[in-house]
């Protein structure tokens, strides 16, 4: 214990590296509020200036933060809290009300869940008593009740904020921005969105309540930022209990950060998307190989994850077909090439089948036909094909049109990798591509 | 269960009063703090005054239905004038009545509607049924001494049913000869009436019918300057500016006073430059700037799309066709060439924040994509990086 608190004691490895994957999962997979939201200053000042306005001069408010998934909506939201909260006033006034449009998917529910997290006198223990009438009642009456100066400020944060859009009548939303527009108790309603035209989805008499603040999230870091931001993720922090260790792991994200390798595999997953999450994916990818015999990360665990992030699903499942199936879909693609597109149905693959047979095959692949149409059907349940129209019982299985789900690239693709390929199946292929 | 009291738990230390210029400035202008009198509204005032006034002194009842566009000043109009109807019966001038106001939104259906108008009327708690019946004989028994009743009905068009039973029992007893009621309906289109009521509903309505127009720049403007109250926060230039923005797009005056205030919380004295912000912040479409801050795939995805569109002379294209052109447009730019899953990726990306509409994703490569914004706009913003 001792030794722990000395400043530069040398832990055994095992507990330097079990200690450094608690700090880099809390910090990747768990969400954790960053002490500032990085980017974000100018969005972070104007929220959090409009909830302390609330919370001390007690002003009602609505706002909408819309962003694309991934933006950092609700961490942004979470600094902003946690700086407000710092201040004792707030602390002590300010009423949280959170709801999320997937938990709360009627307005009945959504006001259950206010009038519990408010604890009106309406509840008992956890249970809420009343029907949606005199509940929606008992909520108007309260907030009317209350006035600027004397209620305590109520803040209330609606997560997916779209889907309260959905509900009938949108009740729900224009009593709580009515309540933010009339003289009653003070409340601060806080949205969050990644739809951009969430405005047009609401009424007009809703909308014309609204204030119409919107703070957008939509600035996109450049790549140096984002490769500092990689950084900042995998370094470990001064108070890392092993100094030597830390110091060795940070030099060592350090210079994978400058390795040319690592930094087009980043370049790529930039170049794809710039949001948090992915990236989150993809550097826990390379953490799960970080162990006790090999404590540093290898440019090579980068290529690997990334190699992960980016694999074709479809062409995956392609490597897992039979021979048959194999066959069958590069019939449907030689279908797919000579009628343009056309639907096609199983008689037409089987006839394509039996061409190649004919023409160049030996007896290898010579299949009954309920054989062809059991690999028909698992290609159906693979949804590597699609019957045109849903209605699959009106029509016998055979002559039901289908459509190809896959584009040529990914069968190219599967039969390269596909072992153990037999030559003619690949020459077949290969006429029906021209150019391969 | 019992009889509870509905309320939120108080502060411990009352709100802190606004402490500058700026601030007593935003507090003025946040909506909710309406004023005594209502600018640019006297005609209306007038209108709606005398007739309730005269139904209260003859002790008959009516109807009038008034319309606008939100952000008007209805409510707020019929409020004052509930008003000072108060202050002349507590004066003696006129017999004294009962205010009810129900509102269309705030109950959960329109049968809740009798059940509102009694608790307000007697306090009593009854179903929709019960409340009904007890409410028809109310109205319909004479009984000496009675008040009138002056009853606001917000937002009428949500209570409409298939029958619409609730909308005529309200219209049909101020025409019962004992009931003394004066029923006020407000509502956001001219022609509700014609357009959802069945005849013996929209004859019972009757004619008597009051339209809001939006304000003008000019109004818009006085109603500022009189929140403000010489309160030196605004440039007068500011202010038109304002008030002709808005006039020009919806002429709401919750939007005016929105801008307002939010232009108080950029700067100190509020100039041109601030409303000009507050303005862009507050109008301005974000779809240029999603674009712009889009990953260098999703803009490419976007180019992908239009170049499909020109190629096909369709506004809507498959995904499968849009991803040929995308692997394209890769190849030309020298990027390494997207794979389906990749680009599915980018394309429901775009979906998820509406740039792009698109079918159900599980359709794959045989999705079809359209634009949300316009072509233009999205050109604009891939051309000016």
């Amino acid at each position: 214990m001792s030794k722990r608190k000395a400043k530069d004691a040398s832990l055994p490895v095992g507990e330097c590296v079990a200690k450094l994957q608690e700090i880099l999962r809390g910090r990747i997979c768990r969400q954790q509020t960053p002490a500032r939201p990085e980017g974000l200053e100018a969005q972070h000042k104007h929220l959090l200036d409009l909830l302390r306005r609330t919370a001390v001069h007690g002003e009602s408010n609505s706002v909408l933060l819309v962003g694309p998934r991934g933006a950092g909506k609700t961490t942004l939201l979470q600094c902003a809290l946690r700086d407000l909260l710092q201040d004792e006033e707030a602390r002590r006034n300010l009423l949280q009300v959170h709801l999320n449009g997937l938990l709360q998917t009627s307005d009945g529910a959504a006001l259950k869940e206010i009038t519990r997290q408010l604890q009106l006198e309406n509840v008992v223990g956890d249970r809420v008593f009343g029907s949606f009438a005199e509940n929606l009642a008992f909520l108007l009456e309260a907030l009317r009740k209350g006035d600027r100066s004397s209620s305590r400020p109520v803040l209330l944060v609606l997560d997916e904020f779209d889907l309260f859009a959905q509900h009938k009548n949108q009740t729900l939303l224009y009593n709580l921005l009515d309540a933010s527009q009339s003289a009653q108790a003070p409340v601060a309603v806080v949205g969050l969105t990644c739809r951009l035209d969430v405005l047009e989805l609401l009424e007009k008499r809703v909308k014309s309540r609204f204030s119409h603040r919107q703070i957008h999230l939509l600035s996109s870091p450049t790549f140096p930022q984002y490769l500092e931001r990689v950084r900042a993720r995998l370094s470990l922090p001064r108070d890392f209990p092993d100094g030597q260790f830390a110091r060795d792991w940070n030099g060592s994200v350090e210079s994978l950060c400058e390795d040319k390798c690592v930094r087009e595999v980043l370049h790529r997953q930039f170049i794809s998307t710039s949001d948090f999450r992915s990236l989150h994916l993809l550097l826990m990818f390379c953490l799960s190989r970080v162990s006790v015999s090999r404590p540093t990360l290898r440019a090579s665990d980068l290529l690997e994850a990334s190699r992960l992030c980016f694999t074709d699903a479809n062409a995956n499942m392609l490597h897992g077909l039979s021979i048959l199936e194999l066959c069958l879909v590069i019939a449907m693609k030689h279908l797919d090439d000579v009628y343009q597109g056309e639907p096609f149905n199983l008689q037409m693959v089987h006839n394509e089948f039996k061409k190649f047979l004919q023409r160049r095959s030996n007896s290898l692949y010579h299949f009954e036909t309920p054989v062809i149409m059991q690999a028909f059907e698992h290609l159906q349940q693979l949804e590597l094909i699609r019957p045109v129209d849903g209605s699959s019982a009106k029509c016998q299985k055979e002559f039901q049109l289908m459509r190809l789900m896959l584009d040529h690239s990914q069968v190219l693709e599967a039969l390269q990798k596909y072992p153990q390929c037999p030559t003619d199946v690949r020459q077949w292929a290969a006429s029906a591509f021209g150019w391969m | 269960p019992r009889q509870a009291n509905p309320s939120i738990p108080s502060r411990s230390l009352p709100a802190r009063q606004p402490a500058n210029v700026l601030e007593e400035a935003r507090t003025r202008l946040h909506v909710s703090s309406v004023p005594e009198s209502l600018p640019c509204r006297e005609q209306e005032f007038q209108d709606i005054y005398s007739f309730v006034e005269s139904k209260i002194t003859d002790g008959t009842g009516g109807c009038m239905y008034i319309s606008g566009v939100p952000g008007t000043g209805k409510t707020a109009t019929v409020h004052e004038v509930i008003r000072c109807l108060q202050h002349a019966a507590d004066a003696d001038q006129i017999p004294p009545f009962t205010f009810v106001e129900i509102n269309g939104m705030k109950m959960t259906e329109p049968h809740q509607a009798y059940v509102q108008v009694l608790q307000k009327l007697t306090g009593q708690k009854a179903t929709a049924d019960h409340a009904a019946a007890l409410l028809e004989r109310r109205f319909s028994k004479p009984a000496p001494r009675k008040e009138t009743t002056v009853l606001l009905v917000d937002e009428l068009d949500l209570l409409w049913t298939r029958k619409q039973n609730v909308m005529y029992n309200l219209f049909d007893w101020p025409t019962r000869r004992h009931a003394r009621l004066v029923v006020l309906t407000i509502a956001n289109t001219m022609d509700l009436p014609e357009r959802i009521m069945i005849n013996r509903v929209a004859s019972r309505l009757g004619l008597t019918r009051m339209s809001f127009q939006p304000y003008t720049f000019k109004q818009l403007q006085q109603i500022l300057t009189s929140r403000l109250n010489k309160l030196k926060a605004f440039e007068e230039d500011a202010l038109q500016l304002v008030s002709r923005k808005v006039a020009a797009l919806s002429g709401d005056a919750r939007r005016c006073l929105d801008i307002c205030r939010r232009a108080t919380e950029i700067c100190e004295l509020v100039g041109m430059g601030h409303v000009m912000e507050a303005l862009n912040e507050m109008f301005s479409s974000a779809y240029v700037a999603a674009i712009r801050s889009a990953s260098l795939q999703e803009q490419l995805f976007l180019r992908a799309v239009i170049a499909e569109f020109r190629r096909l002379g369709l506004e809507e294209a498959t995904f499968q066709q849009v991803l040929l052109q995308h692997q394209a447009l890769c190849r030309v730019e020298g990027l390494p060439p997207v794979g389906v899953s990749e680009g599915l990726a980018a394309c429901l990306r775009l979906g998820a924040c509406r740039l792009l509409l698109l079918d159900s994703s599980r359709l794959g490569l045989l999705m079809r994509v359209r634009l949300n914004a316009s072509q233009d706009d999205v050109l604009f913003a891939l051309k000016a990086d």
